[in-house]
């Protein structure tokens, strides 16, 4: 009993730990909030949910079985399938889902304050993102791993999807050209940068070379050796960027490297993997679990001010130089993985089930690992809320809004009723070894200031000047997995093609074919690269115009997994419990087709493409500029993105209501006509191992 | 034997894979006496040619 009472006295007191700083940081008053308070209101209020919320859905709503044989015990055969410790599964599959977009996305969405950001991360994560990360992981357990694309198929029809299938393929397409958009933007003008970044080639060769032929299957070692060069390649880039004949030749534009990273592409997505993909695939790992965890020290160490108002005036007058558009829906759209991600279903219902020991483990993979994702959203937007606004507005508005020299930016600033001086823009920029930090778009280049000067702090004992050391370690590590993924998600892309016209013409399915796997190649890089190209090179900011439609691309994405799940729930005879997938469908639904609506249908220029389209039209027929266009060229520019974005938004919008429409059929069958419930789950059999996956001779418990 | 440190390694150990070669051998002479195995060299390169033939996706 006094036990009991010890637990309830454990939780009331993280219940008023989390209430005290959800309340400071909403309420206190004076300059700045401490970011102390975001730390721990987040940490409590995942706590609660993860004891409760959580336990409530493993328990009651999907009544997880570990005395059923998962399809890692059922279906081992040591490679694919395989029960795997619970630890080392959550590491990996934490890994797979942690990319670049919860780092990304809050810096993009600090424009409006750091309050609506941070409150959609944390109760986005809690009701909606690690729900579908664990309802996903569960069914896909049930059904020996299927795909999301093939349980969309077989539970809810064949136009559903087909639908889903053309969804995933198109966003692929669009959150790889906007990743690749990071980098470039990142690297553009930067020698210090393109140096180190260009360097991460020869080193995973390297590594490839040594783990397939001299020590097989050392990847501790050899990783070791990889990140000790990758250090060095990032002092190296120091000294090339104070160099002058190196500096210059390592300067590169933007179109450049746009180029380079092209050409970069289709090598590696035709390659053989352990050349390049695989040894890049341990170096960005290691780096990004331990820069996480390195950032995650300094906050703590530091416990910096966060800077930037809770809310500003572009949460709702929608005029943001970052990205157009109101609070609702764009703030939910921009955030994207730290709270909900569309792109995670596809590793729950990939990899992961196949590995699972015991059904209730969904409940720290699935639930616990997103949980992890959203706290590094919550320390990338701490990073970058902790910078001076003036200094982020400066780095985030489109470079043709701030003009070329400092004195311009400073003015755009003050356009934007925030102030930085010129001096102060140059110092930051001299302080990361950069020769301008103005309109450095993307989220990336912000982060890595923000983050540098939290390390900078933390080793100031070394010496003062190491910031610019930070910022391009932080500036590696983000490239660095960023073009992980391009590689690996072209690579992805042309399997898909593959196996789309492998239905049409049978030898294009072979994937060892070479005639089949250059024409797919070409493609799917063709097809991102159009994308970063148009980006790169767009008037109004590539950023600006393309990272709303990744959003809304990935929140679609976790729509077709949500009304997925919805349609099992209901199939298990659970539509009482329907609620827990189907509330935050019609959230995410509702904040999906707003978005769409405003960017197919706004009025307003500087929201709605197809307005955009119009008033650029109008202006070239007049002989106008129009927008951010300083040529007849550009204004050309801005009329065919606008055309191609409004299409795109017209095809995301369409798919998704496919989608739905086609569930709701199978709903309604199944609610209100006597349709039996069809589920394709896979038959129960009994489990003989133990929840630390050793064999037992007694069944775990007897079934009733 | 309870070290942090060495429970560390053992972790990074497994989650790295490198010890997935001395499972595949335990497994392997269970299930099937008598055939010879795969060397270390063979495994890796046949595992890495496998994992990445039909990849999942990952989160951006």
């Amino acid at each position: 009993m006094g036990n009991r009472l010890g637990r309830y006295a454990i939780w009331v007191g993280v219940a008023i730990v989390g209430a005290v700083c959800w309340g400071m940081l909403a309420l206190a008053r004076g300059e700045t909030v401490n970011a102390g308070w975001l730390l721990f209101a987040a940490i409590a209020s995942y706590a609660i949910a993860y004891r409760f919320y959580a336990r409530f859905i493993q328990t009651k709503v999907l009544e997880t079985d570990d005395s059923r044989a998962t399809p890692a015990e059922r279906l081992n055969n040591g490679r694919d399938f395989e029960p795997m410790d619970k630890r080392v599964l959550f590491g990996h599959h934490f890994a797979a889902i942690a990319g670049a977009g919860p780092l990304v996305g809050p810096v993009l969405a600090a424009q409006m304050g750091f309050l609506p950001g941070t409150i959609w991360i944390i109760v986005g994560v809690i009701l909606a993102g690690a729900v579908q990360d664990m309802t996903t992981l569960f069914f896909s357990l049930r059904r020996d791993g299927k795909s999301l694309g093939q349980m969309a198929r077989e539970e809810i029809g064949p136009i559903g999807g087909a639908a889903a299938l053309i969804a995933v393929l198109s966003i692929m397409v669009i959150l790889l050209a906007v990743l690749a958009l990071v980098v470039v933007l990142a690297l553009a003008e930067s020698p210090w940068g393109s140096f180190s970044i260009a360097m991460t080639i020869p080193i995973a060769i390297l590594m490839g070379i040594y783990l397939r032929f001299i020590r097989p299957g050392r990847v501790l070692e050899v990783s070791a050796i990889g990140v000790a060069l990758l250090i060095l390649a990032i002092i190296g880039g120091g000294w090339i960027s104070e160099s002058s004949p190196f500096a210059g030749a390592w300067t590169f534009s933007a179109n450049e490297i746009t180029f380079a990273l092209i050409a970069y592409g289709f090598i590696a997505s035709v390659l053989p993997v352990w050349v390049l993909l695989a040894p890049r695939d341990y170096l960005s790992t290691f780096m990004k679990i331990g820069t996480i965890v390195l950032l995650a020290v300094g906050i703590a160490l530091t416990l910096p001010a966060m800077e930037m108002p809770r809310v500003t005036a572009f949460a709702f007058n929608g005029q943001g130089p970052v990205f157009a558009g109101s609070l609702f829906p764009f703030v939910f759209i921009t955030i994207a993985c730290g709270a909900l991600s569309g792109f995670h279903s596809l590793i729950a219902s990939g990899t992961t089930p196949k590995l699972i020991q015991k059904e209730s483990q969904v409940l720290p993979i699935g639930y616990g690992a997103m949980l992890m994702e959203s706290f590094v959203a919550v320390m990338a937007m701490i990073a970058a809320t902790t910078l001076d606004p003036g200094i982020y507005f400066a780095m985030n508005a489109p470079a043709t809004v701030l003009g070329d020299t400092v004195q311009s930016a400073s003015q755009a600033v003050n356009g934007f009723g925030y102030s930085v001086s010129p001096e102060t823009l140059q110092q930051t920029a001299n302080a990361v070894g950069e020769d301008s930090i103005i309109g450095r778009t993307g989220g990336a280049p912000t982060l890595a200031v923000g983050m540098s000067a939290i390390f900078a702090q933390v080793t100031a004992f070394l010496g003062a000047g190491l910031q610019a050391f930070w910022y391009h370690f932080a500036i590696m590590f983000e490239a660095l997995f960023i073009l992980t993924t391009v590689d690996a998600g072209t690579r992805v892309g042309r399997f898909m093609i593959q196996d789309l016209v492998g239905n049409v013409w049978r030898p294009f399915a072979r994937t060892s074919w070479l005639p089949g796997n250059l024409i797919a190649s070409a493609l799917i890089v063709v097809a991102w690269g159009y994308f970063l190209y148009a980006g790169v090179n767009d008037p109004q900011g590539g950023i600006y115009t393309l990272f709303p439609l990744f959003g809304i691309a990935n929140q679609l994405l976790a729509a077709v997994a949500l009304t997925v799940g919805t349609t099992i729930l209901i199939k298990m005879g659970k539509l009482r419990y329907a609620w827990v997938t189907a509330l935050p469908l019609a959230w995410d639904a509702a904040v999906t087709l707003t978005a769409s609506w405003q960017k197919i249908f706004s009025a307003d220029p500087l929201l709605g493409f197809f307005a955009q389209r119009s008033a650029a039209i109008e202006a070239a027929r007049n002989g106008e500029l129009y927008g951010n266009a300083t040529n007849q060229a550009d204004v050309q520019q801005i009329i065919t993105n606008s055309t191609v974005d409004g299409i795109l938004s017209i095809l995301f919008a369409t798919m998704i209501i496919i989608v739905i429409l086609d569930a709701a059929r199978v709903w309604f069958g199944l609610i209100f006509g006597d349709k039996e419930p069809e589920m394709s789950e896979a038959p129960w059999e009994e489990s003989h191992l133990d929840s630390e996956g050793r064999e037992i001779a007694e069944p775990v418990g007897a079934r009733s | 034997m309870n070290n942090p440190l060495r429970a560390i390694w053992e972790y990074l150990k497994e989650i790295s894979g490198e010890n997935a070669y001395d499972r595949y051998l335990a497994l392997h002479t269970a299930t099937h006496p008598g055939k010879p195995p795969m060397t270390r060299g063979e495994f890796y390169r046949h595992r890495q040619d496998e994992k990445y033939s039909n990849p999942g996706s990952r989160c951006p």
